[in-house]
């Protein structure tokens, strides 16, 4: 029972936060007021790979190692949950704008085949310029329920021809690549996914539409739709004999599985940013000789520690290979809900001057309420919770 | 690095208890309530599994155990029978101002004779108020509830010190609304003398944290047994043709209850990791309180809810479990003086949850 944070680890988040006040937080601001993402040329992207992000956690020596031959205690999800947590309290908005193989990666990780990896992730390992990878699963008609999705996959020869649109893929129209899921059969549910990488330039995939958002405006949250969009069958995940043995499904929802955390841990730097926030607006204000002032901050505290915590459970499980899921639920059901209640409070504090539209509160108030719909909304993770606690049936059936 | 991992020993410890409170506890909490004590064989039992003085000093014959080891004793304890808990335990969260301000040779006089006793008690009676006078080596006032019908040694805790108490105490018996398994009394100091006084506030301040901690995985067993109770009900309850548990509103419901719990567990464990490394820990453990009885007021009657009006019967445990965590929650002060504790500490940071290493 430890904790801690390790020395190195805690140097890397003190580093984390230089970039974040001379960077992130301003950046995310002008972003905000300006209600468009930031360019895919803009100046922190190159300053960024400078400082070494922007790249693969896969590398081509990794591959030829046993799959099993790490340390199952490396603690790799806690370090990056910290990191996350504190690149969040900066600006999440900014933080997701980062270049690199972003959500794209962890399904080409586990479904891709080695010559997948190399290819896709290759150019991740020392990026010559701002690169980003996209993943694209949610369409208009289809959000937390994955398994309707329309977009529809055919085998013609040796290709595959994709059509139908997709929404809200963050990175899109910036991106080398973007993971598309589609069904060869709808009726089929979830068996009868496919994960295509598509390069950008395919013919047919286009209509690229950056969405205009409530907050979190300095990423891209990209629409757009593939007809006729013709990939090579070296583009299906995995390739045709992994979904013969049909692993297909299973393989993106281990995905989801392993990111939840980590919103969740984003939820948590949104909301200490909101309470840092708050505490020194009601310092300033005189306002902490009130004891309702000082209890409602104390719980917002308390709350986000709690969930902190549950984040950290979930992580460490995962580094010690052992499930998680209904732990990773939980942090992701109680952690956004937890920051909004900070930043909800903080705007409170803050009074009418909350309502000017021009105080980091207020965009911290309209950001993290998208904490708690993606990667499975507070709703979603419940069900997920009660299937594990009380067996509740699938709609569906699987 | 960041490690939810119970060592060996811990894990060992926990399974002693939890063995201990559902064969020996959980059956017969019904019998110890209306008796208002525990069956002496059953103390017996506690003695000889080692849970009598696990915190107290090796050097004066106790185990030496830490907080977190403590904490998970409470837990298993609580979940079966929090009354019991409080009855089995001579020393109980008392022991705090004795650890804290007592020197040995004074804590081993007032702490042995105890031991070993069936029915022996020494009560902690929080004064947060400073409602007890106490001039020249004697107090008086009254204490208007403690769990307890029986007081060797009452040891009186406020904000400016603890003072221990063996004579002169007027006991009133109560019916009591929660832990009847450990009694209940209104006790009456009457120029009562005092054996030993120690005004010292930093170290009271010290005990209070730890009689928190100590309360507050207590209330963690009472809250895990009732949200574990209702969701086994919900399985095996059918209405309108599935089991209750399948309508999404109690399923809902019941994730959300298994949070609370869990997150609260995690507070209660960083409080006691905190305490083991000798940090000024009172905001953690005041912070644990609070969201462990915030927490169990959540649960406990959403325990009773789930079960509906059987939930309202004393046939089964559910009501019995929101009596026990609200009464909890009523002792050193309750949710508020924990909360103006943590809240305080919190107005004199500047950035309170920041990651930083451990060594900062």
């Amino acid at each position: 029972m430890d904790l801690s944070i390790d020395p190195e680890t805690a140097q890397r988040i003190e580093r984390l936060a230089q970039l974040g006040r001379s960077q992130l937080r301003p950046l995310g601001l002008e972003a905000d007021l300006a209600g468009h993402p930031l360019p895919p040329d803009h100046a922190l992207f190159k300053l960024l790979l400078q400082l070494g992000q922007g790249r693969t956690r896969w590398s081509p020596e990794a591959e030829k190692e046993p799959p099993h031959n790490v340390s199952p205690r490396a603690g790799t999800s806690r370090t990056t949950l910290c990191l996350v947590e504190e690149l969040s309290y900066w600006d999440r908005g900014v933080a997701v704008a980062f270049p690199g193989p972003g959500l794209g990666e962890p399904p080409i990780l586990s479904m891709g085949t080695p010559e997948q990896k190399r290819r896709f992730l290759g150019p991740f390992v020392h990026p010559d310029r701002p690169r980003w990878g996209s993943f694209a699963m949610t369409e208009p008609g289809a959000g937390s329920d994955v398994a309707g999705i329309r977009t529809t996959a055919h085998k013609d020869g040796q290709d595959w021809v994709l059509n139908g649109a997709k929404s809200f893929a963050s990175n899109a129209s910036r991106a080398d690549w973007i993971v598309v899921f589609a069904t060869v059969d709808p009726a089929l549910g979830r068996e009868g996914h496919r994960a295509f990488v598509v390069e950008q330039g395919t013919a047919g995939l286009g209509n690229f539409l950056i969405e205009r958002k409530m907050g979190l405006k300095a990423y891209e949250s990209t629409s757009f739709t593939l007809e006729n969009c013709r990939v090579s069958g070296a583009n299906l995940l995995g390739g045709e004999e992994r979904y013969a043995r049909r692993a297909g499904f299973r393989g993106a929802m281990r995905s989801f599985n392993a990111t939840r955390p980590l919103v969740a841990a984003m939820a948590v730097g949104i909301g200490r940013a909101a309470l840092d926030e708050a505490l020194a607006f009601a310092r300033e204000q005189d306002l902490l000789d009130d004891s309702r002032v000082r209890d409602r901050l104390e719980q917002i505290r308390r709350k986000l520690r709690a969930a902190r915590l549950l984040c950290w459970r979930a992580a460490w499980l995962a580094d010690c290979q052992r499930p998680n899921i209904l732990e990773a639920s939980m942090a992701k059901a109680v952690a956004p809900a937890v920051a909004f209640d900070a930043a909800s409070l903080g705007m409170e504090l803050l009074g009418e001057v909350g309502a000017r539209g021009d105080h980091l509160l207020e965009k911290l108030f309209r950001d993290v309420k998208a904490m708690d719909i993606v990667e499975g909304t507070g709703q979603i993770q419940r069900i997920i919770m009660a299937r594990r606690l009380v067996n509740l049936p699938s709609e569906r059936g699987s | 690095m960041i490690d939810f991992e119970l060592d060996d020993a811990l894990s060992l410890i926990r399974e002693t208890a939890r063995e201990f409170a559902q064969a020996q506890l959980q059956p017969r909490a019904r019998e110890f309530e209306a008796a208002r004590s525990v069956a002496g064989d059953v103390q017996k039992r506690f003695r000889q599994i080692g849970l009598e003085a696990m915190e107290l000093p090796e050097r004066i014959g106790g185990a030496g155990l830490g907080a977190l080891a403590r904490a998970l004793v409470l837990e298993e304890l609580g979940a079966a029978d929090a009354g019991a808990a409080l009855a089995l335990d001579p020393l109980g969260p008392a022991l705090y101002p004795l650890l804290e301000l007592a020197a040995d040779d004074v804590l081993e006089p007032l702490v042995r004779p105890l031991l070993g006793r069936t029915g022996a008690r020494a009560v902690l009676a929080w004064d947060g108020a400073e409602q007890v006078r106490i001039d020249d080596r004697h107090v008086s006032g009254q204490i208007a509830w403690v769990p307890a019908d029986r007081i060797d040694l009452l040891v009186l805790l406020r904000p400016d010190g603890a003072w221990a108490i063996e004579e002169g105490i007027a006991r009133e018996e109560l019916r009591g609304a929660g832990l009847r398994a450990a009694g209940a009394s209104c006790l009456r100091l009457d120029s009562a003398p005092v054996s030993y006084a120690w005004p010292d506030p930093a170290g009271a301040r010290r005990a209070l944290a730890r009689a928190r901690l100590y309360t507050a995985a207590l209330t963690l067993g009472v809250m895990r047994a009732s949200a574990e109770f209702s969701r086994e009900y919900a399985l095996n309850r059918v209405a309108f043709g599935r089991p209750i548990a399948h309508h999404q509103a109690l399923a809902f419901l019941i994730a959300d209850m298994a949070a609370a719990v869990d997150a609260t567990r995690l507070l209660v464990w960083e409080a006691a990791w905190r305490l083991e490394r000798g940090e000024d820990a009172s905001e953690a453990c005041a912070t644990a309180f609070a969201e462990t009885i915030e927490q169990a007021m959540f649960v406990t009657p959403n325990g009773i809810q789930i079960l509906g009006g059987h939930g309202f019967m004393q046939d089964y445990p559910a009501e019995k479990y929101m009596r026990e965590a609200r009464t909890l929650g009523l002792m050193l002060g309750g949710i508020d003086a924990a909360r103006e504790e943590a809240g305080r500490e919190l107005a004199r940071s500047e950035r309170p949850l920041a990651l930083v290493s451990a060594e900062a």
